[in-house]
């Protein structure tokens, strides 16, 4: 029997799978291409792009090509003048010589994509803004007088717990309603405007590090459209009509989900002007990376990390690694988190535990012994494969940025497996101490690779059995560490700018202990040393300051508060045409300085 | 056919049906509201500020007030909430669309699982005890022994990869989605990746029920009347070959269903299946609800149809 049915099913299989594509050409030209638009994948929907709200980087890479503070960051992680027309300082008279008031003179030619004006009004409502919302960066604005004055109106907000959760909507049109009719209980004293292109800031008290929050992109420094958003105060950020900046770039359609699009805005005030035309964003979801590197390697996409996606499946990085044609390609980056171990030291603490200070120098000792009986470049090469991790051998702040000691400098980043065993065999002879100890920590990558290479240096360079303690629950985990509920649990913080203060307030300083963040117990006491080197380096500029806060991360080594593991590398996948595309520890190069060659 | 007896019984099913969704989104409210931990996970939304979010979202208050909420707006206004991870996020409009993207992608397996399973059994039947039924035989045990997913990852590797490189990127299959419904490119790989394990148990049971059918007398029988050997295959073997293998499509759809989690992953397709682990993962409860809803109603309604399907195929079947 004859059966062509089958033969033409399976042409036809075989013809839907096969479609012609144009090979793309090694070798670049300088001539743009004709099609300037840049595309690349995310690998998860929008948390928000309000920047009132915005919490993670993977938003904030978006949102920096959207919105525009008075400063921002260049690609050196240098401060430099945005929507402002100088870098306030003391020379220029932009600072006080007592360090208290700020004066930012704004550029007159700023509108939004709308073509509203940029005022100094603007301003000062964004920023009263985002201290009354009370978002994750709120505090950025902390230093400003009247900031606490304001977040109290707005923990008086909060309504019973039996109201209707449509609420929600409520709390954001209250506070917008409360700041169209200039209500003072949601203005911070501290900001006033002489004139409509003058924002001067008066602050509590002197703080070194006030201007690198402020520029942090795309939180609470940046200037947003009040006009706009009392349209919808809470949701208008997900409208592309009403997702209104100052940037280079407006959205012009979002699927959730699944896909945005952006074009670069027509006479856009700023400088470069953008070359792209159009930017498009699929947005998959995280197990789907193999798939779009794959899609990468075939020229769907022109970049794979951007948009703060830059963990990549190790097995794809080795491979693109091995190929001859594509390596030139990868980069890899050191990003802005330290991993570590962190000790409960604080008796008062549930977890207890052998680590605490009450037990004098039989408890550092033995912190001592742990830290030391780590590799951290046997951690590298082993769990990192020398790819998404560098040995932390330079003190608590990553390599690279503000405040970092010094490759090698850190003492508890050394390997010393006889000095560990000696300091553990004076201070527990017996073994009792150490016995039944557990590591806490949330699974997932790179974690559970890293517990079990710290359970097997601890085993082998010290003759300790610890235990593992997994927990799926990632917030769970946090909750409990935040609690004190772990003797020895993995601990890390990723930067939010360039700037120590950033790291010793958040983690052991008076924003930790404001947020029960204080995961270790350690200095909990203002006249601890910690913090009176912490409360003198937070009010200098920060090259007066650097000494300090270098003493306070030598400190913190002193007491061994924890064991530093590794720094994060981010990797990213640039085809060679893609001009101007790259990355620096903290955020992607912005998109109105890339272009597309012809290719 | 659809007589009154079937209309009544396809009435009593859909009831049947909605209460099931009720039932299954009830339990997965109650479940996931359970589960230690919540959606904002934030080393920098703690205290106060995690209590004003929790707050926001109505997640302070008692469970019994949230469930209450969340039927009423559910069943009245067919709103399934907010996403907590996502702000402003709707979840309704979401899922409705994620399960139209996994209907086109489940659909077409359906067809290649109905379409190369029966192709494939028929043949083999036809061809008893020679090379090409030893053949497809052997392709079929291939089929049904290797999970989707490897599959999925063979073909991959094979179309979008291997294939660009002997071409030199002259012909491939293009990695990926380009829009909110697959181009027929897009959809053959994924589309014959989760249908070609159950196409092959369809080919193994067509080709058994082939096998008795063509023994039956009334085969024969058409035989001897001079009818054309297609006529006898198809009008008179395939189609009473064919009440057995659907009994199996109901068990079918929902390997077609569950196994669409692990294609839109691999295969980068923002369909539903994707949403199942990530959101659970994320503690995004109204799309874990919803998820499980649009799941139990998509599974509820494809066994309706099996069912249905029965009378049109079996004219001795009523209901």
């Amino acid at each position: 029997m004859r059966l062509p049915a089958l033969k033409l099913g399976a042409l036809s299989a075989i013809g839907m799978v096969l479609v012609a594509c144009g090979g793309s050409s090694s070798g670049t030209t300088q001539s743009l291409a004709s099609d300037q638009t840049l595309k690349f994948p995310i690998f998860g929907e929008f948390g928000t792009l309000d920047p009132g709200q915005l919490d993670a980087e993977v938003d904030s890479e978006i949102a920096q090509n959207i919105f525009n503070g008075p400063l921002r960051y260049d690609n050196n992680l240098n401060i430099i003048p945005d929507i402002a027309t100088d870098v306030p300082t003391t020379s220029n008279g932009g600072i006080s010589s007592d360090g208290l008031t700020y004066t930012f003179k704004l550029r007159k030619d700023v509108t939004f994509s709308n073509g509203d004006k940029v005022t100094a009004k603007d301003m000062i409502y964004s920023w009263n803004r985002a201290a009354a919302l009370q978002g994750p960066y709120g505090s950025n604005l902390s230093a400003i007088a009247g900031y606490s004055a304001v977040t109290k109106y707005t923990k008086g907000l909060k309504p019973s717990k039996k109201a209707d959760v449509t609420a929600k909507a409520a709390f954001n049109k209250t506070v917008e309603d409360a700041l169209a009719a200039n209500d003072p209980k949601v203005m911070m004293t501290g900001l006033t405007s002489p004139d409509a292109n003058t924002v001067v800031v008066k602050l509590d008290s002197a703080a070194g590090w006030f201007l690198s929050a402020v520029t942090l992109e795309s939180t609470t420094g940046m200037i947003v459209d009040q006009k706009v958003i009392q349209t919808t105060p809470r949701d208008w950020w997900t409208v592309p009509a009403t997702l209104v900046g100052t940037g280079p770039f407006k959205m012009t359609q979002h699927t959730a989900k699944q896909s945005a699009d952006f074009v670069s805005v027509p006479n856009w005030w700023g400088s470069p002007k953008p070359t792209l035309k159009a930017v498009h964003l699929d947005i998959l979801d995280p197990s789907s990376q193999s798939t779009a590197i794959a899609s990468f390697e075939q020229g769907k996409y022109d970049i794979v990390g951007y948009g703060g996606w830059s963990s990549q499946p190790k097995a794809d990085i080795l491979r693109i690694q091995q190929t001859a044609n594509e390596k030139s390609q990868l980069l890899l980056q050191p990003k802005v988190r330290t991993t570590w171990v962190s000790f409960n030291v604080n008796p008062a603490h549930p977890a207890g535990g052998p680590f605490t200070v009450d037990k004098g120098q039989k408890a550092k000792d033995l912190r001592t012994a742990f830290a030391l009986a780590v590799d951290k470049s046997k951690l590298q090469s082993v769990v990192c494969q020398n790819i998404t991790c560098s040995a932390a051998t330079g003190g608590l702040i990553t390599k690279g940025l503000k405040g970092y000691l010094g490759d090698g400098t850190d003492p508890l980043g050394k390997f010393d497996a006889t000095k560990a065993k000696q300091l553990l065999t004076g201070a527990d002879p017996t073994g009792t101490l150490t016995a039944g100890l557990k590591y806490s920590y949330n699974t997932g990558s790179p974690n559970d690779d890293v517990a079990t290479f710290l359970q097997d240096q601890w085993k082998t360079n010290l003759g300790i059995n610890v235990g593992l303690d997994p927990h799926p629950d990632a917030t769970a985990f946090i909750n409990d560490r935040q609690a004190g509920k772990f003797v020895l649990a993995r601990d890390g913080w990723q930067a939010d700018y360039d700037h120590p203060q950033d790291w010793f307030d958040n983690l052991w300083g008076k924003m930790a202990e404001d947020s029960t963040a204080n995961t270790s117990g350690y200095a909990p006491n203002a006249s601890d040393q910690y913090n009176v080197l912490l409360t003198k380096a937070d009010a200098e500029p920060l090259d007066k300051a650097l000494p300090t806060y270098k003493q306070i991360s030598e400190l913190l080594s002193t007491d061994v508060v924890d064991i530093p593991l590794y720094y994060s590398v981010g990797q990213f996948l640039f085809k060679p045409y893609a001009k101007g595309a790259g990355t620096n520890n903290f955020f992607d190069h912005f998109w109105n300085e890339i272009s597309i060659l012809q290719h | 056919m659809l007589t009154r007896g079937t209309l009544v019984y396809v009435s009593q099913r859909l009831v049947l049906i909605a209460f099931t969704v009720v039932a299954v989104s009830s339990l997965v409210f109650v479940g996931i509201h359970r589960l230690p931990g919540n959606a904002f996970v934030s080393e920098r939304v703690k205290g106060a500020k995690l209590e004003l979010l929790l707050h926001e979202y109505g997640l302070d208050r008692p469970l019994l007030v949230q469930y209450q909420e969340y039927a009423t707006n559910a069943l009245f206004h067919a709103d399934l909430g907010e996403s907590f991870v996502n702000r402003g996020l709707k979840i309704t409009p979401l899922v409705l669309r994620e399960l139209s993207v996994s209907a086109e992608v489940g659909g077409t397996a359906l067809i290649v699982t109905i379409g190369l399973g029966m192709l494939l059994g028929v043949v083999a039947a036809v061809r008893q005890n020679t090379w090409v039924d030893y053949l497809l035989t052997s392709i079929s045990v291939v089929g049904y022994s290797m999970p989707s997913f490897v599959t999925a990852t063979f073909l991959l590797l094979v179309f979008g990869i291997w294939l660009a490189n002997v071409t030199g990127g002259a012909l491939e299959y293009p990695i990926g989605w380009t829009g909110t419904y697959g181009t027929l490119a897009e959809l053959s790989v994924p589309a014959f990746a989760l249908g070609f394990p159950f196409a092959s148990i369809v080919a193994r049971l067509t080709r058994a029920s082939m096998l008795e059918v063509l023994r039956q007398d009334y085969v024969r029988t058409a035989r001897a009347k001079g009818l054309r050997e297609r006529v006898v295959i198809i009008r008179h073997g395939l189609r009473n070959a064919l009440i057995p293998v659907t009994t199996i499509l109901g068990p079918l759809v929902i390997g077609i269903v569950t196994g669409s989690v692990v294609i839109e992953t691999i295969f980068a397709i923002p369909g539903l299946g994707k949403e199942f682990v990530e959101s659970i993962l994320r503690h995004d409860y109204n799309i874990v609800i919803g998820v499980f809803t649009m799941y139990a109603a998509m599974v509820g309604l494809a066994n309706l149809a099996v069912d249905v399907a029965y009378t049109v195929i079996d004219p001795r079947i009523r209901y």
